[in-house]
């Protein structure tokens, strides 16, 4: 696992307060408990916080998306710590 | 060497005494040791002591533990916790069941302009920490205007005594075209000031509750850069103009919250966050809602009279840079000219505003006497002399100790303690063995204790009045009629030196925002403690059936100003008492019973039979307790939970001695 994997796992054990969190890519909305279009927002901030990135209005959109899931987080977010070429 | 340094620095040793009853207390409860952690954790610890905690929590929470877990969550809720961890700490809020939390003492209504859900959550939660559960009722996004006008609206049902109109700029309904003239600007302020106030008054004549309405914030941006501030139809420029008229013409029954200085607080770029506004309605970036809610919770708090009345200072290296017993006057660095010398001025220069308007100063240091006074009195660069601590303590005693001294001596609540103290060890100690007294976490900068003490709010204002002014002086002028009375012959010598004449009359417009500061605010001499907002006050004064009487006193020290409230509702042949309060300041001077000689003539005046009055028990009010008793009510009913009631027939009755001259009315 990377270590960009490992932190979010610990920005989601922070953010619903459980430990026993293990992120995989399929994960999305339905399978973390109390991952709700509220603490969405809550994740986000986290997310910016602990990795000092900025989404744009409508990343936070598309990550809102059915579709979307922990894999879609990570790219989003591995593409932003990314050195810019 | 060494051998001076340990003889000059007992500061840091700490007596055998205090060390037991600290693991004493660490034993008792794993989860204040956690929430101590947390506090006192640098930077790099934080993360860790958090996750440590929650552990903490969650083990209390599956154990029931709710009691101590209520507790370590009043403990641990600073406004200083980043938004993720307040969310989590509210996670265990939902979980104490309500007995825990307590019956609500506050019926809250949040009517918002933008999405109030998180704002919600963390003003019930600090209103929690302060002390006061709070039964909340929150409406729907953007329909607050509707919820006012409409007589049949959720917020009628609910019937709050309070109201919080958590609005923001995008909610002001008359903004100005660039190209309106002055003239045109000025109509249109005056038409947005007509709505918010049609607003106020129909929510108040349904429910004569206390409204706490926010000022507007601004946007980030200035669409005509430098002269943003000068054209008056500019957006920045009509919000500040209006925020102006809130503040200047806003009625007793509102209080003005100041959102626009939260965010001028935080600087106007980091303040909003459009992304959260567009996604979600936040009405700022939502790290800021932590400080915002605190905010909330500290005026309505303060209304409610829980701010904090005192602040404790240590000395050596809190108010100046050095220890006076090693490095002597000369030594110590608190002068102009030197930065960090300054910088401690600086935080006296602080303190000393806060005194001027009625916060109390006191000393807590481990000096000799003699030596930290000194300081006071000879240092040509203090700003704070002898005169500025009402209460001065320094000796070799352990801080602990001397904080329930200072509290006693000043005849107030340990809960009405702020202690600052550079030293880590002393405030952990102190938070542990005192936990009653705040202790902000400060850093080694005397700079940052300005900043400590400003996030806390613990001396938030409700009104601010003539008497908050001249409050220390009170104490003062208390500590010069204490000598007299030493040296006095007897009691009644006393009080006759002291040349009293007090005022005595209804509440009128001028005496109400005392009044209701006083029916808030006094917890020791107050019969039944039952708390009443302006709006409330004002219902009682035009009301035939009560009676509001309030009193001032006057001696040849000073003015005490207005000191006793009494409000009381007339039943068929009686005057029944529902409040009899008094400030204590002005305790065994016979103004109780030139008080009760009014309001028997008042009753009999109206044909009245009795006047009747109950005490009920508080935690704070046990020197009340005989009150009734003492001026020659007799007993009527008791109850197990104290409560007892009292009557006093008029006929036959001779008026009780006192040492009060009448004064001219107001």
């Amino acid at each position: 696992m990377t270590e960009v994997h490992d932190q979010l796992q610990d920005v989601f054990r922070d953010v619903f307060s459980d430990p026993s969190i293990v992120l995989n890519e399929k994960m999305t909305a339905e399978d973390v408990d109390g991952w709700d279009s509220l603490t969405h927002i809550n994740l986000i901030i986290a997310i910016e916080k602990r990795f000092r990135v900025k989404f744009a209005t409508a990343e936070i959109s598309r990550l809102k998306e059915d579709s979307a899931n922990v894999g879609s987080l990570l790219q989003a977010l591995t593409g932003k710590l990314q050195p810019s070429k | 060497m060494t051998d001076i340094v340990v003889e000059h620095r007992p500061e840091a040793a700490m007596d055998l005494v205090e060390k037991a009853t600290l693991q004493e207390a660490k034993g008792a409860s794993n989860l204040n040791a956690a929430v101590e952690r947390c506090k006192a954790a640098n930077p790099g610890e934080r993360g860790a002591a958090f996750r440590a905690l929650v552990e903490a929590f969650k083990g209390a929470a599956e154990a029931e533990r709710f009691e101590e877990l209520a507790a370590a969550l009043r403990s641990a809720l600073t406004p200083v916790l980043d938004y993720t961890s307040v969310q989590t700490l509210q996670r265990f809020y939902r979980l104490l069941p309500a007995e825990v939390k307590g019956p609500a003492k506050l019926k809250l209504a949040i009517l918002g302009g933008f999405t109030t859900h998180q704002l919600k959550d963390f003003i019930e939660l600090y209103l929690f920490a302060a002390g006061i559960p709070a039964e909340l009722y929150e409406a729907d996004y953007g329909v607050f205007r509707q919820e006012i006008l409409d007589p049949s609206s959720e917020l009628y049902r609910f019937a709050p005594n309070r109201i919080f109109l958590a609005t923001h700029w995008r909610n002001l309904g008359h903004l100005p075209a660039l190209s309106d003239d002055p003239q045109r600007v000025s109509d249109l302020l005056e038409r947005e000031f007509a709505d918010w106030s049609q607003l106020w008054q129909t929510a108040h004549d349904r429910l004569g509750c206390q409204i706490v309405q926010n000022n507007f914030d601004t946007p980030a941006w200035k669409s005509l850069g430098n002269h943003e501030a000068r054209h008056p139809a500019a957006l920045l420029r009509y919000i500040a103009d209006m925020n102006r008229l809130l503040a200047d013409r806003a009625p007793s029954y509102v209080t003005i919250h100041d959102v626009a200085g939260l965010a001028a607080d935080i600087g106007r770029r980091a303040w909003g966050d459009e992304r959260f506004f567009l996604h979600a309605k936040m009405p700022c970036a939502p790290e800021h809602l932590v400080n915002y809610a605190h905010n909330v919770s500290s005026v309505i708090a303060a209304e409610l009279g829980l701010s904090r009345k005192c602040l404790v200072l240590d000395l050596d290296n809190t108010l100046w840079g050095g220890v006076i017993g090693d490095d002597g006057i000369g030594g110590i660095r608190v002068s102009q000219g030197d930065a960090e010398g300054e910088g401690f001025l600086s935080f006296q220069r602080y303190a000393k505003a806060l005194k001027m308007r009625g916060v109390i100063l006191a000393v807590c240091s481990k000096n000799n006497e003699q030596t930290a006074r000194e300081v006071f009195e000879k240092h040509p660069d203090m700003v704070l002399r002898l005169e500025d601590i009402s209460c001065f303590v320094a000796n070799w005693t352990d801080k602990a100790a001397n904080l329930r001294s200072i509290a006693k001596q000043l005849n107030i609540g340990l809960d009405s303690l702020v202690f600052v103290d550079d030293n880590p060890a002393e405030r952990s100690i102190i938070r542990q063995l005192v936990p009653e007294v705040a202790v902000p976490e400060v850093s080694t900068d005397p700079i940052d204790y300005i900043d400590a003490l400003e996030r806390h709010q613990y001396f938030q204002v409700a009104s601010l009045g003539a008497e908050d002014f001249k409050r220390t002086d009170y104490y003062r002028a208390n500590a010069m009629r204490g000598e007299i009375a030493t040296s006095a012959g007897g009691m009644e010598d006393f009080l006759r030196s002291l040349e009293m004449t007090a005022t005595i009359g209804p509440v009128v417009p001028a005496t109400l925002e005392r009044t209701t500061q006083l029916i808030n605010k006094s917890n020791q001499f107050n019969l039944t403690t039952r708390r009443r907002s302006a709006a409330e006050v004002m219902a009682l004064m035009e009301d035939p059936g009560w009676v509001t009487v309030t009193a001032s006193l006057s001696d040849r020290f000073g003015d005490n100003g207005l000191v006793s409230v009494v409000l009381g509702h007339i039943e068929a042949e009686s005057l029944e008492i529902d409040t009899w309060l008094m400030s204590c300041r002005v305790l065994k001077r016979g103004l109780e019973q030139f008080v009760l000689n009014y309001l028997c003539d008042l009753a009999q005046a109206r044909g009245l039979k009795y006047v009747r009055g109950g005490y009920i028990p508080t935690p704070k009010n046990d020197l009340v307790r005989n009150h009734y008793a003492d001026l020659g009510f007799d007993a009527t009913r008791s109850d197990d939970g104290g409560r007892t009631s009292w009557e006093l027939p008029l006929a036959n009755r001779t008026p009780l001695n006192t040492f009060i001259k009448m004064g001219s009315s107001r």
